[in-house]
């Protein structure tokens, strides 16, 4: 009676890990699919849609089927960390840039210094782009996009109020923004304001557009010299900055006083509703202009500058994860995707493909608005430095806000942004 | 075969769900404690070093947020059961009356809030406060309500903490509702009509009969909700992640900061750990004594 049910105990507790084991044991020898996680949602972008398309066309092609899980980049950021954690992961992670320095040091991505070598389209893709997806020599990813920022405005508005061009720098800008800042429709409260930007707490944006600023002020974040980094920016440099966002926010007022805290999404649903002018966006901005009544007016120029152009050329890269059970061939279908007319196929509408010879695809539009203008400020794109930049970025918003909420001088938040800056690069980078 | 190796065999069977247990609960309590005494940073895999009581160190003295985080996590406690029970009970002796009718109906309805998941509940609630294109800007605005349209109720120093208290009650007190109206229904309905022939008030009823009727269960539901609230991250991240300017941040969202920002889980974990303490000092004992002194009246 005592074996039998000993017997049933063991039986029970042994098929599932059998069962596991065999399984893990078959993805290994043919993969049946790949699991691919990324942010390319057919729900919301045209370019989500091609994707779909194209992994279906993988799996007729090959019968591997692509396991498409798909997250906002918050959640995939941290989905990724934790399943590292537990020894889990996708075969491929799509990945921000500033990524790849964080999650190549916890041992999440597979180091493909020597697939990328061997690979016959490595060339075509930039050395500005390889280096986001490189740390300490090693290569971790394909860049796949490789997209700038620029000003998105309203010709129609533009034209309405007899301004002929774009804004080309901060004093432009701001008077600019302070002419299309009006009560429209006379009941006595403004509800058409110049200009928008982010400035949440835990904004993904409102680090991405502080850094255009100060870059455009000379400065950087940081700086790499021999023993590490150091700070890369004067606090004259972060006063210029935080002084920009106080004007446009309490001198001009010119960006709506309800627009504390906003992040991107608020952000883009304020310039597609109509009630913001201009802001600094990405080439995404073209499936809402595709969908919006006054789209066809939206326009985009370089963003304007206060010392020196500059804008944010944000490189995505797609990686392999180390927990992946097939990662032959996981390479197989990331270079297939990553082939010249796949990879224009589906970045039509959110962000330019990585690749240099992109324009030779029979896919490639070349449209002044949402190509042209992005192609032209690619010289002036920088990249984020490749640490891990969290808590400068939390830093960046938190003095923006300080100063937004007018709890300090824009003197004051740069003095405790560059201390703490430089604390945190002591104690947790060098 | 004799009665012990029988119970054996018995036993056998719960070894599954011990081991599940095991696996699920004591393992990351154990690792929760074991990282809470070593400086360990995700970025840097190889300087992992014990350091005994250095992170409760570094948290209790050099933490420049410790306070703030703490009094905010005290104040969103409290408030929040505070408030949960108060609308739990009325609406739970709304509900209870003999002269409400279709009372399953209502009920349901009480409980849509709570039967919502909580990200779907963040995110609508972040919908209808967003200021200019929101539903209750727009209602204020349509009352008249001079500026409605631009009053920023999760970025504005002063009102995020109500805000967010309020989005958590509203999203927690159908459980007290459906909890403390099943503790009514326990109370003998001849007490109530005793007391009535005797001259009692219905204040006095609900003072001498209701109150000590629901005793038992207000316990047992204020202080679980005390240490639900006390460790809930979710309801505060998803509609203001701890801004503006650390207004509502609170010790859970300290932690996700210290382990998904920066990496020093070691360090997130001795906030973790210090979570647990707290409650286990407070309101561990008193949830004990009041048991024990319950038991023997």
């Amino acid at each position: 009676m005592c074996r039998t049910k000993l017997l049933i105990l063991i039986t029970a507790l042994a098929v599932p890990t059998l069962s596991f084991a065999s399984g893990a044991q078959e993805a290994d020898s043919a993969p049946s699919s790949i699991s691919y996680w990324n942010v390319f949602d057919p729900a919301i972008s045209q370019d989500g849609e091609r994707h779909v398309e194209k992994y279906d066309e993988y799996e007729e092609n090959t019968g591997i089927e692509v396991d498409n899980d798909i997250q906002v980049y918050g959640d995939l950021r941290q989905r990724l960390i934790v399943s590292n954690q537990a020894q889990d992961g996708p075969d491929i992670q799509h990945m921000l840039g500033e990524w790849v320095y964080e999650m190549s040091q916890m041992g999440m991505l597979v180091d493909i210094t020597e697939r990328v070598e061997a690979w016959e389209h490595a060339d075509s893709f930039p050395d500005s782009a390889w280096n986001v997806a490189t740390v300490d020599g090693q290569i971790y990813g394909i860049p796949s996009v490789a997209s700038a920022r620029t000003l998105v405005y309203r010709e129609d508005v533009f034209e309405e109020n007899g301004i002929s061009a774009p804004p080309e720098t901060w004093e432009e800008l701001r008077e600019v923004a302070r002419e299309l800042t009006m009560d429209t429709d006379d009941d006595g409260e403004i509800d058409q304001y110049g200009f928008a930007f982010a400035s949440s707490s835990d904004a993904i944006r409102g680090p991405q557009e502080f850094a255009v600023h100060l870059w455009s002020t000379g400065g950087n974040f940081v700086t790499e010299d021999g023993d590490g980094w150091t700070v890369g920016f004067t606090e004259d440099q972060a006063e210029q900055v935080f002084q920009f966002y106080y004007d446009l926010m309490h001198v001009d007022e010119s960006v709506p006083p309800y627009s504390l805290g906003w992040e991107y999404q608020e952000l883009d649903d304020a310039f597609e509703a109509g009630s913001v002018m201009m802001t600094q966006n990405g080439r995404w901005m073209r499936n809402r202009a595709e969908r919006t009544e006054h789209g066809e007016s939206w326009q985009t120029a370089p963003y304007p500058y206060h010392s020196e152009p500059a804008t944010y050329l944000e490189v995505k890269v797609e990686g392999l994860n180390v927990h992946g059970t097939s990662p032959d061939a996981a390479w197989d279908f990331l270079t297939w995707l990553m082939d010249r007319d796949n990879l224009v196929y589906i970045s039509q509408t959110d962000n330019l493909p990585a690749r240099t010879d992109s324009s030779d695809s029979e896919y490639w539009v070349d449209d002044p608005t949402w190509t042209g203008t992005f192609v032209d400020v690619v010289p002036d794109g920088r990249s984020m430095p490749p640490i891990s930049m969290g808590a400068i970025f939390d830093y960046s918003m938190e003095y923006v806000q300080e100063v937004l909420y007018e709890r300090m001088e824009p003197a004051e938040a740069a003095e405790g942004f560059y201390e703490s800056v430089e604390s945190y690069l002591e104690q947790s980078v060098n | 075969m004799n009665a012990k190796s029988q119970y054996w065999g018995h036993y056998l069977y719960l070894l599954p769900l011990f081991i599940v247990v095991l696996l699920m609960n004591i393992y990351p309590f154990l690792e929760g404690l074991r990282l809470s005494v070593f400086s360990e940073n995700l970025l840097r895999p190889l300087d992992d070093h014990f350091v005994g009581f250095g992170n409760f160190v570094r948290l209790f003295t050099q933490e420049p947020l410790f306070i703030k985080t703490l009094v905010n996590s005290l104040i969103f406690t409290v408030v929040s059961v505070f408030f949960e029970y108060l609308c739990g009970l009325g609406s739970a002796l709304l509900l209870s009356s003999r002269r409400v009718r279709m009372t399953n109906g209502l009920k349901a309805i009480v409980l849509l809030p709570w039967a919502v998941p909580i990200a779907v509940n963040a995110l609508i609630w972040r919908f209808m406060l967003s200021p200019n294109f929101g539903f209750i800007n727009q209602l204020l605005h349509q009352f008249g309500i001079s500026g409605a349209l631009t009053i920023n109720w999760l970025n504005s120093i002063g009102l995020a903490m109500g805000v967010v208290i309020f989005v958590n009650v509203w999203r927690s007190f159908p459980f007290f509702t459906i909890t403390l109206s099943a503790g009514l229904s326990t109370i003998p309905r001849n007490l109530y009509e005793a007391a009535e022939v005797d001259g009692a008030g219905p204040l006095r009823r609900f003072v001498h009969i209701t109150v000590p009727g629901l005793k038992n269960i207000s316990l047992v539901i204020v202080v679980f909700h005390l240490i639900w609230t006390f460790i809930n991250f979710d309801v505060i991240y998803l509609l203001t992640a701890g801004g503006p300017l650390r207004s509502t941040e609170v010790l859970p969202t300290l932690l996700y900061e210290y382990a998904f920002t920066r990496f020093e889980i070691g360090y997130a974990a001795s906030i973790g750990v210090f979570l647990f303490l707290v409650l286990s000092l407070t309101v561990g004992p008193v949830y004990t004594r009041l048991s024990s002194t319950e038991t023997r009246s």
